[in-house]
């Protein structure tokens, strides 16, 4: 037996045209650093968002690898169809008679050799294409991979380990091949067929039986074996059967072939058994879950279903409500990861219909995860307390002492009654710790162990409420423009003066610039200070209607405009921002009056008890009279154009009739994973307090206007994002994305 | 010693050997003869395990020779000159056969000096001639010093010298007490080589016996001429011979040359010419073969 290997070695060993053939497979490098070279010359003439749609190159063995392995595969060949092609054979096999033991004595040293030359490939094709690549090799892209890997990142140098290990097990495929075939050419073109055509073959059928398919193919085993985090749909176990099961066949194959007649079952047997065996590992679905649901289209790719929820999460058997859910299901061209559960803002914001309108934003994220939403209990629309009385609410004034406080209190609570006394135990479970318990009923009725969370806005509260009562259930937080419940009031107060000033200093400088702005010319800032400060005095009329602007109205109606200018460079709510104070300067607020009204049907921005019924259960309130004092005074003191407006939202909980059951307390940071935070000019500072609390954190800042960077689209964002639902990976702190350069 | 029993082998339809049984013993170089597709080259094949028997057994030293941990100590075997790499050397190509039968590394330059092959050892095999590739394959027969030594047409391509060369060599050979078995279709050289022989024709056997044992079963009688023809004829038909006469002398059998020389001094009949007479070998074997050659009159396969 060792002298049968010893003698085989020697054979591999004597023969140039072996050397010439492995010196043949430099080739593969050159071809990794050639098309290498061709991605980053397109790279460089892209810019922003362009190059967030490159595809990665991984560990840069794409091209090279198939290459490398035919060389290993036709080595193995030949080193049993040259002996045919010469007659050798006949004198091989009367040196060594046992036929099987000739075939099989052929392996160590094909897998010696093939393993030595295999790695060293496999190290150069990766070195050679990161160097080609340079500094280009960490640039994040829409799927959240990097155009490059190094062999620092996790999951690399494993993954070219195997890809180099895959070497003698493809030079087995060979070996088997040519045994069953015996002619050279007949091998190599049967090779040829199987690690070049069909692989082209199966790039041609329609998503996601490209990648299906694909998965198969031996050149994209390693990597689904290790890495994963490209195209191919098997599991690790999967894939690494598959890899076992190609050699395995073949050499059974050729097992068979060279053993005399009517000797040839027990290779057969034994090889059928163990092939059957490794091809029904790869049968196994991949990433299957026990889930209960069924799910029902319900419009373009989405699909439906509910849950069903007790009303009162502390009473588990009593009445039960159904939660809506829908999804956008995995595409099928990766591996599955989980999925990804989007909570929306608000509150009371349906995240249904996030996923109907924006569901084109989660395209790349949908290769691995499917994209789960719901409609949560606080949603206006929902049917169980009328939505006339949800969506609207009184106006809220500034109460100038203690009993114009009460009286607010006594009027907010009057309100309220109006809607709660039609269902009170409903009403009074509208805060986001039910909402939570919601998601993680259904997080059990999807059957994920854990479920990847994208909040947006006030998605924040629910997220971090989630993350304090169900830290195991989080693979991955990514809070994007969050409320955080969790800062105290006078941090929270502070944040918001900070973000609106900002915002309305930059107004100013727009004004000053661009001839759009009806203030041009004119120093925005004292004309909306004048206004303001007059109108506190004297509030300013709406034409025709018998209502009057305070300052404080004027604040509340123009922080949305304020804060999100709308498209550049034309920033159509600044425009209107800045009419509308030209108009009320000369007189009247009906250019504030008039936008208010269209979005909320009334001419001031009314209290929306709605949104209260959840604020105000979540504790977003003042804890009493001598707090709101404090906070008016900081806003006096700190914000010179909005002063008061922090105050609105809090005022509209003054009096409020459902007790607070979701105060705020601390996440158990020790038992979660490291949270992502995006935010923009405007929300980005409340994010990150937020996220900061749970240690590892990171956030990437927005150098602009919005609010939701997620599902608005915003590719930079977007791919960090998806890079930490993938691989866990966090930017670096202080990353940054820039607004796309306008023309 | 190799002994084959009621070995049989089909090709498909074709019958290439049929119920064969013969014994080669040791110490005698053994000519296996047959004309070209009687089944020789099979026979060999199936001796040295390439082929699977349909029936009958064929035996080395006692073993299938498929059960061999190291068959080259024990057998040596030229198939097929042709049956190297033609990319290695020929010190490579013997190696990697010493290796694999775990014969020292020693031995191949043994082997290439005994077949004159040593001057050119490093050279790659693709530029041998014939001779020199034949010379080769019986290196690799040699290189376990085996006791049974089969050559399938050894001489094929070889120059007079060569020729003489492998002669000697097969002599030499089995008179260290090796078995020896050569095939070949031409009867003439074994008539100079071999001790024993075992012809086939078709697949069967047709003799097996001793080289001396086939001159003597072809004698074809003693030409006499005689001063007095008429009256030898007739001492030598009392004398127990069949006479006949052909081309004016006396064609005798039945008697050997030296009793007729006895029995015409005794008559005092002179005699011009007295020769005896066999078949050539050639004739003998064709002879032998002729009925079963494939497409002389043949029996239901």
């Amino acid at each position: 037996m060792i002298d049968a290997i010893v003698s085989e070695w020697l054979k591999l060993r004597t023969l140039r045209s072996n050397l010439y053939l492995l010196a043949f497979s430099v080739l593969s490098v050159l071809l990794c650093a050639g098309v290498t070279f061709l991605v980053t010359r397109g790279f460089d003439n892209q810019s922003g968002d362009d190059r967030l749609n490159f595809d990665s190159i991984g560990a840069g063995l794409g091209t090279g690898l198939p290459v490398a392995y035919f060389v290993m595969a036709a080595l193995g060949a030949l080193s049993i169809t040259s002996e045919h092609a010469t007659g050798l054979i006949r004198t091989s096999l009367v040196a060594v008679p046992r036929r099987q033991l000739f075939l099989f004595a052929k392996i160590p040293a094909l897998a010696a050799v093939t393993l030595v030359a295999g790695q060293v490939l496999v190290f150069a094709m990766h070195f050679a294409a990161q160097a080609v690549l340079g500094d280009r090799a960490g640039h994040v892209l829409l799927d959240g991979r990097t155009l490059g890997v190094s062999l620092s990142d996790p999951g690399v140098l494993p993954g070219l380990l195997v890809a180099g290990a895959a070497m003698p097990l493809v030079a087995m495929v060979g070996l088997g091949l040519g045994a069953v075939i015996r002619s050279t050419a007949g091998s190599l073109v049967t090779l040829i067929m199987i690690l070049f055509v069909l692989p082209v073959v199966a790039q041609t059928l329609p998503s996601p039986w490209r990648a299906r398919i694909g998965s198969f193919m031996v050149e994209n085993l390693p990597d689904q074996i290790v890495a994963g985090d490209g195209p191919g749909v098997l599991t690790p176990s999967a894939a690494f059967a598959l890899l076992l099961a190609y050699p395995v066949v073949a050499l059974t194959a050729g097992a068979v072939a060279i053993a005399m007649r009517g000797r040839g079952a027990r290779p057969l047997v034994a090889g059928g058994l163990a092939a059957a065996l490794l091809v029904a590992v790869t049968a196994v679905p991949a990433g299957a879950t026990a889930s209960a649901l069924t799910w029902k289209p319900c419009g373009k790719e989405l699909e439906c279903s509910s849950v069903q929820v007790p009303v009162n999460w502390s009473k588990p058997s009593g009445r039960k409500i159904s939660i809506q859910i829908a999804r956008l299901p995995a595409t099928g061209t990766h591996r599955r990861i989980g999925t990804v559960f989007a909570i929306p803002g608000g509150p009371g914001g349906s995240g249904i219909e996030d996923l109907q309108k924006k569901g084109g934003n989660f395209a790349d994220l949908r290769q691995r995860f499917d994209v789960v939403s719901l409609e949560p209990r606080n949603t206006t629309d929902l049917g169980v307390i009328p939505f006339d009385c949800l969506s609207t609410g009184p106006w809220i004034t500034l109460p100038a002492d203690r009993a114009g406080y009460d009286r607010l209190a006594a009027r907010n609570r009057k309100a309220a009654e109006r809607c709660r006394k039609t269902d009170p135990e409903y009403f009074d479970h509208l805060d986001s710790g039910s909402v939570a318990r919601d998601v993680e009923a259904i997080r059990v009725a999807l059957g994920e162990e854990k479920l990847n969370f994208l909040a947006t806005s006030y998605g924040g509260v629910v997220a971090a409420t989630y993350a304090r009562l169900f830290p195991g259930g989080v693979r991955t937080m990514y809070v994007d423009g969050g409320i955080n419940q969790l800062v105290d009031q006078t941090s929270h107060v502070r944040l918001k003066y900070e973000a609106i000033e900002g915002q309305f200093t930059r107004f100013a400088a727009w004004c000053e610039s661009a001839a759009a702005c009806a203030l041009h010319g004119r120093d925005a800032g004292a004309v909306w200070r004048g206004l303001t400060a007059a109108a506190d005095r004297a509030p300013v009329p709406v034409k025709g209607e018998r209502v009057a602007y305070s300052g404080f109205d004027f604040k509340v109606a123009a922080a949305p405009d304020v804060i999100t200018p709308g498209p550049a460079p034309d920033f159509p709510n600044w425009q209107r921002f800045a009419r509308a104070i030209d108009q009320a300067v000369a007189g009247d607020a009906a250019g504030f009056a008039d936008y208010v009204e269209q979005a909320t049907k009334t001419i001031k921005v009314p209290s929306f008890r709605g949104m209260n019924s959840t604020h105000c259960t979540d504790g977003l309130a003042f804890k009493g009279y001598e707090e709101f004092q404090r906070m008016k005074a900081l806003g006096e003191r700190i914000s010179p154009n909005f002063a008061g407006n922090a105050l609105w939202h809090p005022l509209g909980c003054v009096g409020w009739p459902a007790p607070v059951a979701n105060p705020a307390t601390p996440m158990p940071a020790d038992r979660l994973p490291p949270f992502l935070g995006a935010g923009t000019w405007t929300d980005h500072a409340e994010t990150a307090a937020l996220v900061i609390g749970v240690p590892g954190s990171s956030t990437v800042r927005y150098n602009g206007s919005g609010h939701g960077l997620y599902l608005s689209g915003n590719l930079c964002t977007i791919s960090h994002a998806n890079r930490y639902f993938t691989s866990l990976r966090l930017p670096p702190r202080g990353t940054t994305c820039e607004p796309p350069a306008v023309e | 010693m190799i002994e084959v029993t009621g070995l049989t082998m089909r090709y498909g339809d074709a019958l290439a050997v049929d119920d064969l049984t013969f014994a080669v013993k040791p110490g005698l170089v053994t000519g296996f003869l047959g004309v070209n597709g009687a089944g020789k080259s099979t026979t060999m094949r199936v001796i040295l395990g390439l082929e699977a028997p349909d029936k009958g057994m064929a035996l080395v030293g006692g073993r299938p020779y498929g059960s061999m941990k190291e068959p080259m100590r024990e057998v040596g075997a030229l198939l097929d000159a042709g049956a190297v790499h033609g990319g290695r050397t020929a010190a490579a190509h013997l190696w990697c056969l010493a290796r694999s039968n775990g014969i020292g590394r020693g031995r191949v330059g043994e082997v290439l000096e005994q077949v004159g092959l040593l001057d050119v050892a490093g050279r790659r095999i693709a530029g041998f001639s014939l001779g020199m590739r034949q010379r080769l394959g019986i290196a690799a027969a040699l290189l376990g010093d085996p006791g049974v030594l089969m050559f399938d047409e050894p001489v094929n391509g070889l120059d007079p010298e060569g020729i003489r060369w492998i002669r000697e060599l097969m002599r030499r050979l089995a008179g260290e007490g090796r078995t020896v078995l050569v095939s070949s279709h031409l009867m003439g050289e074994m008539a100079l080589t071999a001790d024993h022989v075992v012809v086939i024709g078709r697949g069967r056997l047709i003799a097996d016996t001793t080289m001396a044992e086939m001159v003597e079963r072809f004698q074809r009688g003693v030409l006499v001429r005689a001063a007095d023809q008429p009256t030898l004829a007739y001492v030598l038909s009392a004398g127990g011979a069949s006479v006949r006469e052909e081309d004016g002398a006396l064609s005798v059998s039945g008697l050997d040359a030296t009793r007729i020389g006895e029995l015409a001094l005794a008559r005092g009949i002179a005699l011009s010419e007295l020769t005896p007479r066999s078949a050539s070998l050639e004739e003998a074997f064709m002879e032998l073969t002729e009925e079963s050659v494939e497409f002389g009159a043949g029996r239901a396969a």
